[in-house]
């Protein structure tokens, strides 16, 4: 039997009344890109912070990266155990050099191959400038640099292609392709731009309120009648 | 070897002061200025690499000057004991205090920073068998201190020199720190502490560490204070005297690690003048705050460095 890469077993989270996850489960095999998309409200980047430990004790559920219980470890634990994200928002160390940042986030990993992920991220030129002096494409590729430094097991990327332009998604997103693919990373990303999701995710996830509505490839997901009509509307079923 | 070179020059510069001034009002000046710099430091660092400001150092720098007081008075342990206790005591409460109170941070921890000081203050006051109130304690200190003469801790021709190389070393320290990977890290948590936990650090104890660091500096200023006076009154542990250390590292900037030591120095020179010209002189002091805070909100050290800068000039 192959051991999961990730596995979240009966996810939820409220705020308040409102159950913004209800008993999600999700699985992912080592090595796969998974999508996970869903309408604005869906509970996507709920899920990713449960499974990263943003969420805290609100959570409830259990969370494992290949067999190992990390439900009761704290972000920095899940980080150091193998388990990286970026964030929506562009997250990064605004005072901070370029290179400095993502040399702070190699030494607290494992493998230190912060040199290797300037060059495959194409930040080299960028490496002696504050990140707050840097266009917001470039931010958002320092924030993955920071997730995808020291070879994470398992990375979660939310909306990474966020605010950047057709040409500049794609590229990204093909980029993610290929380091995963290299490193042996396995990924779940969320994103809305379904021409990223649809290059290179070999698996969806589909979440609609709270609950996860349809799993399977993109192909099969794409055509699901219920999908259609969560994620498009009931015109377009 | 530049740094090594830099803290050098200014402390040997600093050492000739006294030769330069044979004034004893105004070595008496730089000397107090020099011991406030000090603990101006320890504050101007928390808000640097904490982004924390504390409303409580004078708890740090008064404990340390009690500590030297009641144990050379009393003969508790010899006088080379009692210094390093006067330092290490603080430190160690300032990191057990900060691992609790780090948590809050923002304006709860400022203000619990207030209200720790004014606990001493108040226990300094109230507790006359030891401390004898606010009459205070006259040190009985021994003739001979670290292998020096008394006189040399407290004639302002010597003991400003003595200062003076104790802030060069505060100051190099502190430089050497910033430009470690513990700084990198520490300034790293000040700008985004979420995304350094998501990185892989524990946050918590960097910002304790650098909180005990700050008190260290601040005790550091009292044990010089209680040497210089011989005197120590609960005045030492008054929010006041906090509030002044945080007006010398807002003046002076907080950007470069020398910039609040600056700000000491534009205080006391201020202060002095002020004085001179009339009794309300706090007025000025607080003028002169507004002034910098709305027109140069790098403080003075920031507009020298940005200043510097536009001439090509790289400032630590």
């Amino acid at each position: 039997m192959t051991i999961l890469a990730l596995e979240g077993i009966g996810l939820t989270r409220r705020f308040g009344g409102f159950i913004a996850l209800d008993s999600v489960s999700i699985a992912l095999r080592p090595g796969e890109i998974r999508g996970l998309i869903g309408p604005n409200g869906a509970g996507k980047s709920t899920l990713m912070d449960v499974l990263s430990g943003r969420a805290g004790k609100s959570a409830s559920g259990r969370v494992s990266l290949f067999g190992q219980d990390i439900t009761g470890f704290p972000a920095w634990q899940r980080r150091r155990a193998g388990l990286a994200r970026s964030f929506q928002k562009t997250n990064v160390f605004p005072d901070l050099t370029v290179a400095a940042q993502i040399g702070l986030a190699a030494r607290a990993a494992e493998t230190n191959n912060a040199a290797e992920v300037i060059d495959a991220l194409e930040l080299s030129a960028l490496a002696g400038q504050r990140a707050a002096d840097i266009s917001y494409g470039d931010q958002r590729r320092v924030d993955v640099a920071l997730a995808l430094v020291g070879r994470p097991r398992v990375l979660l990327l939310d909306e990474p292609a966020a605010g950047l332009s057709m040409a500049e998604s794609l590229n990204l997103a093909l980029l993610l392709r290929d380091l995963a693919a290299r490193w042996q990373v396995t990924v779940l990303i969320v994103e809305h731009d379904m021409e990223v999701i649809f290059s290179i995710c070999s698996h969806l996830t589909v979440l609609h309120l709270g609950r996860i509505l349809a799993n399977g490839p993109p192909e099969e997901v794409r055509a699901m009648p219920e999908v259609i009509t969560a994620y498009l509307g009931s015109s377009a079923a | 070897m530049i740094r090594i070179a830099v803290f050098l020059a200014a402390g040997a510069a600093g050492a000739l002061l006294p030769n330069l001034f044979g004034s004893p009002l105004l070595l008496t000046l730089l000397t107090q200025a020099a011991i406030n710099a000090i603990l101006a430091t320890g504050v101007g660092f928390l808000v640097r690499q904490n982004g924390l400001v504390s409303f409580g150092h004078a708890g740090f720098f008064g404990l340390g000057a009690y500590i030297v007081a009641l144990s050379a008075t009393n003969g508790w342990m010899p006088i080379g004991v009692a210094l390093l206790l006067a330092v290490v005591a603080p430190t160690v409460l300032a990191l057990l205090l900060g691992a609790a109170m780090l948590r809050l941070g923002g304006v709860a921890f400022s203000m619990l920073t207030l209200a720790v000081a004014q606990a001493f203050y108040e226990l300094a006051l109230r507790w006359r068998s030891l401390a004898n109130g606010d009459d205070g304690i006259a040190a009985q200190l021994p003739d001979r201190i670290l292998g020096l003469d008394l006189s040399v801790f407290q004639q302002p021709g010597s003991m400003f020199v003595v200062c003076w190389i104790v802030l060069m070393l505060v100051l190099f320290g502190l430089s050497v720190l910033i430009a470690s990977p513990f700084g990198t890290l520490t300034l790293a948590i000040r700008e985004n502490e979420e995304r350094a936990r998501f990185i892989g650090y524990r946050t918590l104890l960097p910002r304790a560490a650098i909180y005990a660091l700050s008190a260290a500096i601040a005790a550091l200023a009292g044990v010089l204070f209680a040497l210089y006076n011989g005197f120590v009154t609960p005045n030492v542990l008054y929010w006041g005297l906090s509030g002044e250390a945080l007006v010398m590292a807002v003046v002076g900037g907080t950007r470069a690690v020398w910039g609040p030591a600056l700000g000491a120095l534009l205080f006391f020179l201020l202060k002095n003048v002020a004085g001179d010209l009339t009794e309300h002189w706090p007025a000025i002091i607080g003028g002169t705050l507004i002034i910098v805070t709305v027109l140069l909100p790098r403080g003075a050290s920031g507009s020298i460095a940005l200043l510097m800068q536009r001439m090509g000039v790289r400032t630590a």
